[in-house]
């Protein structure tokens, strides 16, 4: 495909003019190959395609019904990381995103074009843009002591997720539930089922009694059959045998504490979900 | 003197040459040179024993590393690999292969098949080892090729073409040879394949016989496929068989139907999917079949190893086959017949209520995915997968390494788009429930459980059980551990970092017993200090 990595980055940057200048300024058959409208939008037909080609393929990072997994943003929000246009989709969906885990993608043109009429057709929620405040939301996250806890763009704590990019990869929803309810979701993404990689791992707290009785609580960074490398609160590192230990107690709940409305009122909380959303790696 | 000596050189070339010509007789007697692996299996019955002793529940904790061979593809190293009169052969991931010295780990020689760009294998481009006829090697390649190498030098032999790998058919099987053929499976049930099992004449290459695991029109069976779904169905064969040389049968097991989660355009039983097949060795013919998931909505290949094992059934002596199958169930089957014997569950089965006395699963409709999620255990990896169990005849326990995986599931129609993915929908890991695994000793007659040693991820690698008293296991998390056979107690375990996808194998050199274990890029050789 004439439409390089280069040409992709600089569509990212400055839209989609440079993609129709570098369309035309490459062979006029690859430019043919690749419209840059979608050859099969509103087709029922391409639509049900799409969907069975999304959930094989990229549902396992960005959901089942692509309002985001794991790993992978809502795609349903109506805002795009990199480019909205027809042909930027495409592009991302060809030749992947650098410096993230979306990788380039081996379908056929055809194929991707079901793909971006199944994922137009998706309804997008009533509201996406953040409505509160992000700089009191920043006010906020500094406040309530997050950054003890998370990084954000080189600063902050260790224990829990590097938030620096937050805003790119999840849903404002998925942000919300994840200060109400830090329970729910305890994985590090989902897997790729057919990759039989191994389990993700997750913030599970995990508690240990040591053989002395000591009790230590924390995150365990690595685990297996026989040890355990577990964070505590203060970001100490126990590196332990598990047969040196009368107990493993996986808690199956997060360390962060759950901000309910007493701890982070709507209005605070839409202000924090303002600010993360907008932390999106730039 | 010196003629002497030459004659003496000579009359020692010719026996070494000799010895390592493999014949059809040797592997068939495979279980009395124990200090040979010469089968996937280590023997046609699928046992993955060896009665080598002398490493024992005494002696195993003072296992040490003899030597380590770096294969150079890191990737799932899938590998059996074989070892015939003091020489290693193995596979990598990407096709390539090697010879090496089993005292040293030093290669003997290198193979690297160039392999054309777009090779559709679903789950890594990984290869599971060779077999062996002769002084020659035979190995099924990702570009849907069968090739024989000179074992002394890696040289090709002869290279047939089985299948177009445009079409996503590829091979990770490991060759059976059973007299002169060379038998093979396809891969490519995530594509939508028409599976099939070969024979090559392993002196030629020409095709002997071929079994279409979907029937065609006028082949009986046919009539459990709607429509055209026939012939994007699926059923691959991608899993090593065993063979019971008095009834002449080989036993092939098969895997999902395609699309593997959307079932509604492909009404019917869809033989012969999920089955066992009982061919006859010498021309293909089907014997008798057993179908273990009719109907598949779930992934649930049933390529898992056929453990022959001849025992007392209900009094009398029986030849049965036993197959801890990937849908959660343990079967007893008469192999002479297919003849249903029992089920038992190898551990949380949702999809079915139980296997009525005719071998019918009682399916459980609740459990039938649809457009919404619906969660059903065990989950598409399967309660067990395609590593190896092992027999042991000492304790009479199958090893079985088990997942406790359940998925949430979900089915939507899908357009067969040749050398595409056909999956009909997708699954995912149940996330409440994080998947961890263990290995099971069980009975396999009665499916009573006698230990159980649990891992902390769900496993991708098998059992080597030897009449030390041992079996020898891998974790995912790059753990090789040594089990008392009776008991399930960690008697050694070593990390080796990567996750272990293979199962290993034993030899005996120069009166020392070698365990031997690929992991990662690495071949890793223990014996007892």
């Amino acid at each position: 495909m004439c439409v390089d990595r280069a040409v992709r980055n600089a569509c990212t940057r400055w839209g989609g003019v440079v993609l129709v200048i570098a369309a035309l300024w490459c062979a006029p058959a690859g430019a043919q190959k690749n419209p840059v409208t979608n050859p099969v939008a509103d087709n029922p037909a391409a639509i049900k395609e799409g969907l069975s080609l999304f959930r094989a393929n990229c549902s396992p990072c960005h959901g089942i019904n692509a309002r985001g997994g794991g790993r992978g943003p809502d795609l349903t929000s109506g805002r795009w990381n990199h480019g909205s246009a027809d042909a930027d989709l495409f592009l991302t969906i060809t030749q992947g995103v650098t410096g993230t885990e979306m990788p380039a993608a081996n379908f056929e043109d055809s194929e991707i074009w079901t793909i971006i009429a199944y994922l137009r057709s998706l309804a997008p929620p009533k509201s996406t843009a953040p409505v509160g405040d992000r700089a009191v939301g920043e006010a906020i996250f500094q406040g309530k002591g997050c950054p003890s806890c998370h990084m954000v763009k080189g600063r902050g704590g260790l224990l829990g997720p590097d938030l620096s990019r937050v805003g790119a990869g999840r849903s404002a929803a998925y942000i919300t539930d994840s200060i109400r309810f830090p329970d729910k979701d305890l994985s590090t993404g989902m897997i790729d089922p057919n990759s039989h990689f191994g389990p993700a791992r997750v913030w599970d707290t995990v508690t240990v009694i040591t053989a002395t009785g000591e009790k230590i609580v924390g995150v365990a960074r690595n685990e297996d059959t026989f040890s355990i490398q577990l964070m505590d609160r203060r970001q100490n590192l126990h590196l332990l045998s598990k047969k040196d230990l009368q107990k493993v107690n996986h808690e199956r709940k997060s360390m962060m504490p759950a901000y309910a409305e007493d701890m982070l009122n709507a209005t605070d909380l839409e202000n924090l979900v303002a600010y993360l959303q907008n932390l999106r790696g730039d | 003197m010196r003629v002497l000596a030459l004659l003496m050189l000579f009359v020692l070339g010719t026996w070494t040459s000799s010895r390592s010509q493999v014949s059809y007789e040797r592997l068939v007697q495979s279980a009395s040179e124990p200090q040979n692996w010469l089968t996937y299996s280590g023997r046609y019955s699928g046992w993955r024993y060896s009665t080598l002793d002398q490493i024992t529940t005494k002696n195993v904790s003072r296992l040490a590393l003899q030597w380590a061979f770096q294969s150079a593809e890191l990737g799932e190293f899938e590998t059996t690999p074989l070892a015939v009169d003091g020489v290693l052969y193995g596979t990598s991931p990407n096709d390539r292969a090697f010879a090496i010295d089993a005292h040293s780990g030093r290669a003997l020689w290198r193979y690297q098949r160039v392999l054309p760009p777009k090779i559709q294998a679903c789950c890594g481009m990984v290869n599971r080892g060779f077999a062996l006829l002769g002084n020659r090697l035979f190995m099924a390649t990702l570009d849907a090729h069968v090739i024989a190498l000179d074992t002394k030098t890696g040289n090709i032999v002869w290279d047939v073409t089985a299948a177009d790998y445009h079409q996503a058919y590829t091979f990770t099987v490991a060759p059976l040879v059973v007299k002169n053929a060379v038998i093979v499976g396809t891969s490519g049930g995530e594509y939508g394949v028409r599976g099939f099992v070969d024979a090559y004449d392993a002196t030629t290459g020409a095709r002997l016989w071929r079994f279409d695991t979907v029937p065609g029109p006028g082949q009986p069976g046919h009539e459990t496929w709607t429509g055209d779904s026939w012939k994007a169905g699926g059923a691959p064969a991608w899993l090593t068989g065993s063979y019971d040389p008095e009834l002449n049968l080989i036993y092939w097991p098969t895997g999902n139907p395609s699309p593997s989660n959307y079932g509604a355009d492909r009404g019917g039983d869809n033989l012969y999917s999920n089955s066992m097949l009982a061919l006859d060795a010498d021309t293909g013919k089907l014997k008798w079949y057993y179908q273990f998931t009719p109907h598949d909505l779930y992934d649930y290949d049933a390529t898992q190893i056929p453990v022959l094992i001849d025992a007392n059934w209900e009094g009398k002596p029986r030849k049965l086959l036993v197959q801890a199958n990937r849908n959660g169930f343990l079967y007893v089957l008469d192999r002479t017949d297919g003849k249903f014997l029992s089920a038992s569950t190898l551990g949380k089965v949702t999809w079915a209520k139980g296997i009525a006395p005719d071998g019918r699963p009682i399916v459980n409709p609740e459990a039938i995915p649809g457009v919404a999620p619906t969660r059903v255990c065990p989950g598409a990896i399967g309660l067990t997968n395609w590593f190896s169990p092992s027999y042991d005849p000492e304790t009479r326990l199958l090893y079985v390494a088990t997942t406790n995986e359940c998925d949430v599931f979900t089915g939507s129609p899908q357009q067969y788009r040749a050398g595409h993915d056909f999956l009909g929908s997708i699954y995912m890991p149940d996330p409440v429930e994080r998947p961890s695994g263990s290995l099971k000793a069980i009975d396999p007659l009665t499916g009573k459980q006698q230990w159980e040693f649990p891992y902390f991820s769900n496993p991708n690698g098998g059992a080597l059980s030897t009449a030390g008293g041992l079996v020898f296991a891998g974790d995912s998390d790059g753990n090789f551990i040594a089990l008392d056979a009776q008991t399930g107690r960690d008697l050694w375990h070593v990390q080796l970092g990567a996750g272990i996808y293979s199962t290993g194998i034993t030899y005996q050199l120069d009166g020392r017993q070698y365990v031997v274990i690929p992991v990662g890029s690495t071949l890793f050789a223990f014996a007892a200090q």
